[in-house]
């Protein structure tokens, strides 16, 4: 029996002293904010004019619907989060809120932003909305993640289509930008969690969960990381051959890819004591900048080819002022 | 029943008061968000708010 089952019993007849902060912890602020970011991408990098109110909406439905997500799969997984030391700190655990209240919650989040973002916005973007909550809470949380080692690889598809969701809500369709998108995130995940599962290997074997470290050895994880970060450099620099976005992109990326592609080498080459620890949670810590940092580029690019016009439209005013001036 | 034997029902404490308050508030502002984001929307969008393109 659980710890959170024990809680249920020792308490009774309860009545909840959460806090709005513990509800907040729910909703994984910190995932919900890289869930943002690259779905701001998704929708400035698509064509057309979509007014700022409705991004707006757009962007927090999405940000509500990650957010529901993550108090969903936090309730599903409430007894593996109390055997791990990185999870145990968290609402339900801690006897602050029950799994049926995160589900509550999650449900009512869930149920409130696909529809909003499908009656103010359109149906296609809602509709994508529910299947990735749908992916990530069904798929991955109830199904993969306790049964198969490649569990954050298939669902880490659910973590990459915040900005194919928001492409949909700003021009009510889909195309190849937000599938290249979609494609860097899917292949960004499984280095990115396989760093942090082999440095956790501990933890999630404890709890039961068969992560690749644990099933096949730290070793064969070494190896797949290696070859994912090979894939993810490829992909993330192909926009730029594609023509979807210009060189100053693809140098940056490639630049980025080396970084990446340097420290998943030490991972496969540092394989014991310190310098495997350290080489792992470089990995780990990088590969948050590195998908950031990318989608960061794609922003900036678009911000620059929208104010350039601009700018050379103001130029010569500027210049007969300043010589007039002068 | 005699009035000794009377449940007196559940009081809650200060803490269950003070969080039970601040969730409501939450919910409240919530509520409110929603309620400012539909009529934003039915300004912008104008008649074309009937309109729901898949």
């Amino acid at each position: 029996m659980s710890v959170v089952d024990h809680h249920a019993i020792e308490l009774g007849p309860r009545i909840s002293e959460a806090e709005v902060g513990d509800y907040i912890a729910l909703l994984k602020p910190r995932v919900m904010s890289l869930v943002i970011f690259t779905a701001l991408v998704g929708l400035v990098i698509a064509p057309g004019h979509f007014h700022p109110v409705l991004a707006f909406t757009s962007i927090l439905c999405i940000a509500v619907g990650a957010g529901a997500s993550g108090a969903l799969n936090m309730a599903l997984e409430a007894d593996i989060d109390a055997l791990m030391s990185r999870t145990a700190n968290r609402p339900i655990p801690r006897g602050r809120i029950t799994p049926s209240e995160a589900m509550a919650f999650g449900l009512t989040l869930a149920f409130f932003s696909v529809m909003t973002l499908g009656v103010l916005v359109n149906w296609l973007a809602g509709g994508l909305l529910a299947f990735t909550i749908f992916f990530y809470v069904v798929v991955y949380t109830m199904w993969l993640k306790r049964w198969t080692a490649q569990n954050i690889v298939i669902g880490g598809a659910a973590g990459a289509l915040p900005p194919v969701v928001a492409w949909a809500a700003a021009t009510g369709s889909l195309s190849m930008e937000p599938l290249l998108l979609f494609l860097i995130i899917f292949f960004w995940t499984p280095p990115h969690f396989w760093a942090l599962a082999l440095f956790r290997s501990d933890d999630y074997a404890r709890a039961g969960v068969p992560m690749l470290p644990v099933v096949a050895g730290p070793d064969a994880t070494r190896l797949q990381i290696l070859l994912y970060t090979v894939v993810l450099v490829a992909i993330a620099a192909a926009p730029w051959p594609l023509g979807y976005f210009d060189a100053v992109y693809g140098v940056i990326s490639l630049l980025l890819g080396a970084g990446m592609m340097w420290l998943a080498i030490n991972v496969y080459r540092y394989r014991v004591g310190r310098p495997a620890l350290r080489a792992t949670r470089r990995l780990f810590a990088f590969s948050i900048f590195y998908l950031f940092a990318l989608f960061a580029t794609l922003l900036l690019e678009v911000v620059v080819r929208a104010v350039a016009p601009v700018i050379r439209a103001v130029a010569p005013t500027i210049g007969a002022i300043a010589s007039a001036i002068g | 029943m005699d009035d000794e034997q009377k449940p007196d029902g559940i009081v809650l404490t200060e803490a269950q008061k003070r969080s039970r308050r601040h969730r409501s508030v939450a919910i409240a502002l919530a509520l409110g968000v929603l309620v400012v984001l539909f009529f934003a929307v039915t300004m912008v969008k104008g008649p074309g708010v009937l309109v729901r393109p898949m």
